[in-house]
């Protein structure tokens, strides 16, 4: 079966780049702490696409396996980390909650000068 | 070598003729099927038609309620298996492509029950902590 | 199996700092009161046996790639800061309020509300963190390790003490510290997709013949994301609200240990390429970071009222300066591999006045730590004036620590601020930047010179508030006796440890190091070719 059209790695790249570049809106607009949680997600997922990608063209006809895997293997422990931050990040979140009973960011305001 | 700039000015927007045509259609079957309900169905008005749910069940509370915390608690011990799994998932694959004789089938699976044991503590410490209490 | 040993050959020291917070954990959940106490004093154990595996234990054979002597240098000083750092920080949990009364029996132990265990497993987690950051030999390995200095430092702000202003600080701390980690982290990928490698020593080899302008952007990004950790210009805006709003040990604490991390890490990456950044995109990244970093810090300095901020501003100074010392980079070739040259070497340099800054600026801030105002631990200028006149002995170390914040002799702070500058100034030769980049630095020092004054004035020339009263800390106060004792005596006597450091940091030359074998069946295929 013929691919449609040959998705090459700046096709990857692009998405990756979209994808950071929404992560990086979503935490500068967003007053959300979640929101913002999420923001930080796409960007480390933006990563991800980006380690996958070049792994697969890179080494695509490659018949080592010593090196060949470590775009992917790299993108597994980028999932781990991502969702060990989550837990922090949860955490912390509902303590925040607790006692300010909001997750607006921006009615933190104690600290300034 | 790679720079990403100029890649959108050489693709062919033909190619992605196809995605259009995809698009397209599932915006006219959309679309469509709402106008043509709006143009044909008879339409009527009234308390009971604006009810949320038409099989007659009454809402008791609005939907937009706030989750207890502990959900929150659960969600993030569940983080701890769900992760658990995204290294176990390739371990998984190659382990079987070991010779059966081989010495290191019982070092591989050594390693990895090594691993999971990990998780059991903490498992074990979540427990001690209170997480799965509820009262 | 002999693979394995070697491997963990160089970790064990993190291995222990793993295992000790487990430990701690354990222990912070045990019924008695008296065992939970017992968990600083376990914490202190095995952070002292982890500097004496560093030492005595087996050592690396291969697969470093900062010097040995480096990696041993940044192992000990985060073993003996770190022993300062739980000095200052052994009575801290007793000061909340669930876990103080479930100690005095005014409430029944309750394992979900007490917090003891975790924050001394969260204190060694950190640590390790910074120690595996200097053995780290692949991508992965620098960014787990940088993830392991940073996750635990977020939680500890956010329990460091019973006020909205911790949780505040921590909410802020997190999201720029997610944000940076995804900056660094995308770096990375641009590294891999450059070179093919996440092998940093086949990175090395592999940089060395490309030149593809995603290497340059990659260590740029990854360089932006790590000022983070060192609290430098471009991700500085947490600095202030996390100092003030956490707990006096916790900031102390973030002074020294994500610090030395960062700039550890910026060494690996900047070791990456085939020589020493002294021109070009990466070298004006650094120069521009570091001018701008003192600068803001310095300026902002002048406006708090708050000590803790001013302190906290002071970080970010002293950020910028250690960025001088980093540009100047390995020492020079023609002094003969910089092992006769004192001043030239702008790592050992760093290295050097990383622990110099940390043992000033943490004796300062236990200072703070051991008067309380209201009830709260002393933040304002008006917290601390007069303090000479009640507490002598806590003002004369207050004084010697900030003077050698300032930089004058004969204290530690001067013999470090000497080797950066004098090292940026040794390699003129090569950039007359870096001429410019001393100047502004010594401009900076003299500006700084006026808030650590206002520190020191209101010390001894402030009217006592009357409204302080000593912390019930006697382990803090031990501290700030050592850093105070420490910062006058190897100041005097710091030749030795120059010496030392310098030693430490014969960084290889990119180039001379015999590079990574690279079968050709394992070269990545061109990305047009396929």
């Amino acid at each position: 079966m013929n691919p449609v059209f040959d998705i090459s790695l700046h096709h990857f790249l692009i998405v990756s780049f979209a994808l950071a570049g929404a992560g990086v809106a979503t935490i500068l607009t967003k007053r959300n702490a979640i929101g913002i949680l999420i923001g930080v997600e796409l960007l480390l997922n933006a990563a991800g696409v980006n380690f996958i990608a070049f792994n697969k063209f890179l080494w695509h006809n490659t018949t080592s396996t010593s090196t060949g895997l470590d775009g992917m293997v790299f993108t597994i422990f980028i999932i781990v980390v991502a969702a060990a931050e989550a837990a922090v990040a949860l955490a912390i979140f509902l303590n925040f909650y607790n006692n300010f009973s909001t997750v607006d960011v921006e009615k933190a305001d104690e600290l300034k000068g | 070598m790679i720079l990403m700039l100029p890649v959108l000015a050489e693709a062919s927007f033909n190619q992605f003729a196809v995605v259009g045509v995809l698009l397209l259609i599932a915006i006219v079957f959309g679309v469509g099927n709402l106008v043509i309900s709006k143009l044909m169905g008879p339409s009527r008005e009234g308390p009971i038609k604006g009810l949320v749910y038409e099989s007659g069940m009454n809402p008791i509370t609005p939907a937009r309620r706030r989750f207890n915390v502990r959900f929150y608690v659960v969600a993030m011990t569940f983080l701890v298996f769900d992760v658990e799994i995204v290294f176990l998932y390739p371990w998984a694959t190659t382990f079987p492509s070991l010779a059966q004789d081989s010495p290191l089938n019982v070092l591989f699976l050594g390693r990895m029950l090594f691993f999971v044991l990990t998780t059991v503590i903490a498992f074990l410490y979540a427990w001690r902590k209170g997480v799965f209490r509820y009262d | 199996m002999s693979v394995m040993a070697d491997k963990l050959a160089g970790v064990w020291p993190e291995i222990t700092l793993g295992l000790g917070a487990c430990v701690c954990m354990a222990l912070g959940l045990a019924k008695a009161s008296s065992t939970r106490k017992l968990t600083s004093w376990v914490a202190g154990l095995f952070l002292l046996l982890s500097g004496v595996l560093a030492i005595a234990g087996p050592q690396p054979t291969s697969g470093l790639i900062l010097p040995p002597q480096m990696v041993l240098y940044v192992k000990l000083a985060v073993v003996a800061v770190g022993v300062v750092l739980l000095l200052v920080a052994a009575q801290l949990p007793s000061s909340w309020r669930a876990t103080h009364r479930a100690e005095e029996g005014i409430e029944p132990f309750d394992p979900a509300n007490v917090m003891r265990g975790e924050f001394f497993a969260f204190f060694l987690f950190s640590l390790a963190g910074v120690m595996l950051t200097t053995t780290a030999n692949d991508l992965v390995w620098l960014f787990l390790s940088l993830e392991l200095v940073s996750l635990p430092t977020y939680v500890m702000v956010a329990t460091s003490q019973d006020r909205i202003r911790a949780q505040e600080s921590a909410v802020k701390y997190f999201f720029l510290g997610a944000l940076a980690v995804a900056v660094f982290l995308y770096g990375f990928t641009l590294i891999y997709g450059a070179t093919g490698f996440t092998d940093l020593s086949r990175v090395q080899s592999a940089a060395a013949t490309t030149t593809s302008p995603l290497l340059t952007l990659g260590i740029v990004l990854a360089i932006v994301g790590i000022s983070f950790k060192i609290a430098a210009v471009p991700m500085h805006f947490y600095t202030a609200d996390v100092y003030q709003g956490a707990a006096t040990p916790v900031t102390a604490f973030l002074a020294f240990v994500p610090k030395t991390a960062g700039f550890v890490a910026i060494i690996i990456l900047l070791s990456m390429l085939p020589q020493w950044p002294t021109h070009g995109p990466i070298m004006w990244l650094l120069w521009i970071m570091a001018a701008l970093t003192m600068t803001v810090g310095n300026v902002m300095g002048l406006l708090q009222t708050s000590v803790k901020r001013t302190l906290a501003y002071s970080s970010i100074a002293h950020s910028g300066y250690l960025l001088v010392g980093l540009l100047a980079g390995p020492a020079l070739l023609t002094s003969g591999g910089g092992g006769s040259g004192a001043i030239g070497n702008g790592i050992a340099a760093v290295l050097f006045y990383l622990v110099a800054y940390a043992l000033s600026t943490i004796g300062a801030f236990a200072v703070l730590g051991c008067v309380q105002v209201d009830g709260h631990e002393a933040d304002s200028f008006d917290d601390i004036s007069g303090l000479s006149t009640k507490h002598p002995g806590l003002a004369a170390v207050m004084l010697v620590c900030v003077l050698s914040l300032v930089g004058l002799p004969p204290l530690l702070g001067f013999i470090g601020k000497i080797y950066l500058f004098g090292s940026a100034m040794a390699h003129r030769g090569e950039n007359p930047a870096f001429v410019w980049l001393v100047v502004v630095a010594v401009l900076n020092s003299a500006v700084s010179a006026v808030y650590y004054l206002r520190i020191i004035g209101a010390c001894y020339f402030g009217k006592p508030s009357g409204r302080t009263e000593p912390q019930h800390c006697p382990s803090r106060r031990i501290a700030a006796l050592v850093c105070g004792i420490a910062v006058v005596v190897m100041g005097v006597a710091g030749n030795r440890l120059v010496t030392l450091a310098r030693e430490s940091s014969q960084l290889a030359q990119p180039s001379q190091q015999t590079p990574a074998k690279v079968v050709s069946d394992e070269l990545p295929t061109d990305i047009h070719g396929g």
